[in-house]
């Protein structure tokens, strides 16, 4: 941006980096309250609509609260055994675990594959673009009925085509029949919303990589393969950290997808779709509370862990 | 090589859509053909008729939850962009006490689940009356959007140049006038990007407004349409016709304006 540039030297001027900049304020005598002005609606939304909030609903993980049947009361552990011997919660842990383990490694996968496909410049690359994020700005509630026309056993787009190069014989029920298949085929329609930002994320640092490393690799007579395999992935290692970390917490707290494409049935519901069923439907709030601090604790130690194993630093 | 990837990014993600664009178009004899028709063979607005014209439930319903859509998620990004826009200005060229601890704040607030402040949020608005109005439902999507969004614009306003904003004080402008005259013009593209990516992720709510509305004076079309699906008697062109209403609007933005929102989420994320 040209209007941007100083004539003066400025280097001289500028703050170093991470600092914030020196201002007038820093001159001036007593209290400077215009960064509190500014500050401050944002700081009254983050404790009163997200720190305060989430400190309650950890303390009330530990009490009986049950809307329609007063009173609320410390109970201990008593929230945590109750999950514990949910026979349908048990089993949507076991679902959750499969939607993480599917959606990051397919998340990762796709979205590595898509960015290798735009990594370099060609004709119309940015309508690509355009339409490989398209599937991440959609609610995720109208994607699974997007994709209930594509898996669906009477009209599904699926079953006409496999009927139609004669793979299975006559339309056949995906979702709901077998658990892991509809498992797999709810989550492909996660990793549909979530692969684009995954693609993104490596993207950047795919563009990070200096090209002669790729020609000096090419002299050596390296194959495509062992290029990948040598330069590509050690050096995107940041960008798929954090693609794996969204992912991560995306997929563990899915919702929308198994909600539309199987409704409550136990061969697809996820952790939070329990935690709504508890709370608003059984309005055991204590419960929910308690499962929700389940589901953060797993986020956050599953989140650290993958930053643990796959992010070091990238030096060129 | 190429070529095979950039078929597959488009097949991957444009084929779900047209499909459901195909759907739309037929009669009900039509899409339970077997094989399907796979392009619409005798096209038709029937569905869309249905969902929009008259005065009938079904419309009228459609009809109310679109208008709510578009009014809570327009207050909403507005909302968080104002304010993210000035406490990232805050952040980025002042020095004040607790900028440490709110900025990690605010980083540890994105770093916690979406839904980890369901239940507390939904008792508080309980409390306070506001269940099913606009109010709960913008003050909830700005609570949630508020962190990411302040992060976006603090990243942009830190890579501005300082330089032209203390030639400007230097000339007697105060720190508003730096703001208002100077920051927000360079940072347009960063505000736009804030704002698009926010309207975005409001578009795209389900659970929060599921359980913070409970009728159709405050639903957003997500979840009517949501509703809609549920009820098993609903034909599927129907259904499909709803869904390509519903992604109307984030399609077209994102397919005019992807520029702003890759460079908002990369902004957002690698740092």
């Amino acid at each position: 941006m040209a209007q941007t540039h100083d004539t003066r030297p400025s280097s001289d001027r500028r703050p170093a980096p991470g600092k914030p900049a020196p201002s007038a304020a820093v001159r001036r005598r007593g209290p400077d309250l215009l960064p509190y002005a500014l500050v401050a609606p944002l700081a009254v939304f983050i404790v009163g609509l997200a720190i305060v909030p989430a400190i309650y609903a950890l303390t009330q993980a530990f009490f009986r609260v049950q809307v329609l049947d007063p009173p609320t009361r410390f109970n201990g552990v008593d929230n945590f055994t109750a999950l514990a011997d949910n026979a349908a919660l048990v089993k949507s842990m076991v679902n959750t675990a499969a939607y993480v383990g599917i959606g990051v490694t397919l998340s990762t996968v796709i979205g590595i594959a898509m960015a290798m496909a735009v990594q370099r410049k060609f004709a119309g690359r940015s309508l690509v673009i355009a339409a490989m994020i398209l599937p991440w700005a959609l609610p995720g509630v109208v994607e699974g009925i997007v994709w209930l026309g594509i898996w669906d056993a009477n009209v599904g787009l699926f079953n006409s085509a496999l009927t139609t190069v004669g793979l299975v014989d006559q339309y056949q029920v995906f979702l709901g029949a077998n658990r892991w298949l509809t498992i797999l085929l709810i989550e492909i329609v996660q990793v549909w919303q979530i692969a684009p930002l995954s693609a993104l994320l490596v993207l950047a640092s795919l563009q990070n990589i200096p090209g002669e490393l790729y020609e000096a690799a090419a002299l050596d007579g390296c194959t495509a393969w062992s290029r990948f395999r040598r330069i590509t992935l050690p050096l995107v290692r940041p960008g798929v950290a954090v693609a794996m970390v969204q992912a991560l917490i995306l997929t563990l707290n899915i919702f929308d997808q198994p909600y539309v494409l199987n409704g409550a049935a136990e061969t697809g519901a996820s952790l939070t779709m329990q935690t709504y069923f508890i709370s608003f439907q059984n309005l055991d709030f204590g419960q929910g509370y308690a499962l929700s601090l389940v589901i953060t604790v797993a986020t956050l130690v599953a989140s650290f862990a993958v930053v643990k194993l796959v992010y070091r630093r990238v030096e060129y | 090589m190429r070529r095979l990837g950039v078929a597959f990014v488009l097949v991957w993600s444009l084929l779900p859509l047209y499909w459901a664009l195909n759907i739309s178009f037929q009669t009900n004899a039509q899409i339970t053909s077997r094989p399907a028709h796979y392009v619409p063979s005798d096209p038709t607005l029937n569905n869309y008729r249905a969902l929009l014209v008259g005065d009938g439930d079904l419309p009228a319903q459609i009809r109310q939850s679109a208008a709510n859509i578009v009014i809570e998620c327009g207050l909403a990004t507005v909302v968080t962009v104002v304010l993210a826009t000035l406490a990232a200005y805050a952040f980025a060229r002042m020095r004040f006490r607790g900028r440490t601890l709110l900025l990690y704040s605010v980083l540890a607030t994105m770093a916690l689940p979406a839904y980890a402040t369901l239940i507390p949020l939904y008792r508080l608005m309980s409390e306070a009356g506001l269940v099913n109005t606009y109010t709960a439902i913008v003050l909830v999507y700005v609570s949630g959007f508020l962190p990411v969004a302040t992060w976006i614009m603090h990243n942009y306003m830190e890579a501005l140049p300082v330089a032209i904003e203390e030639a400007a004080q230097v000339d007697g402008a105060s720190r508003m006038q730096v703001l208002t005259r100077v920051v927000l013009p360079l940072a347009g593209p960063g505000i736009v990007s804030t704002t698009i990516i926010t309207f975005l992720f409001a578009w795209g709510q389900f659970l929060f407004p599921l359980v913070l509305s409970s009728d159709i004076s405050t639903q957003p079309l997500t979840v009517v349409i949501t509703a809609l699906q549920g009820r098993r008697e609903v034909p599927y062109g129907l259904l499909s016709a709803a869904g390509v209403l519903a992604v109307t609007v984030p399609a077209v933005i994102a397919m005019t304006l992807n520029r702003y929102i890759v460079n908002g989420l990369l902004a957002g994320s690698v740092k």
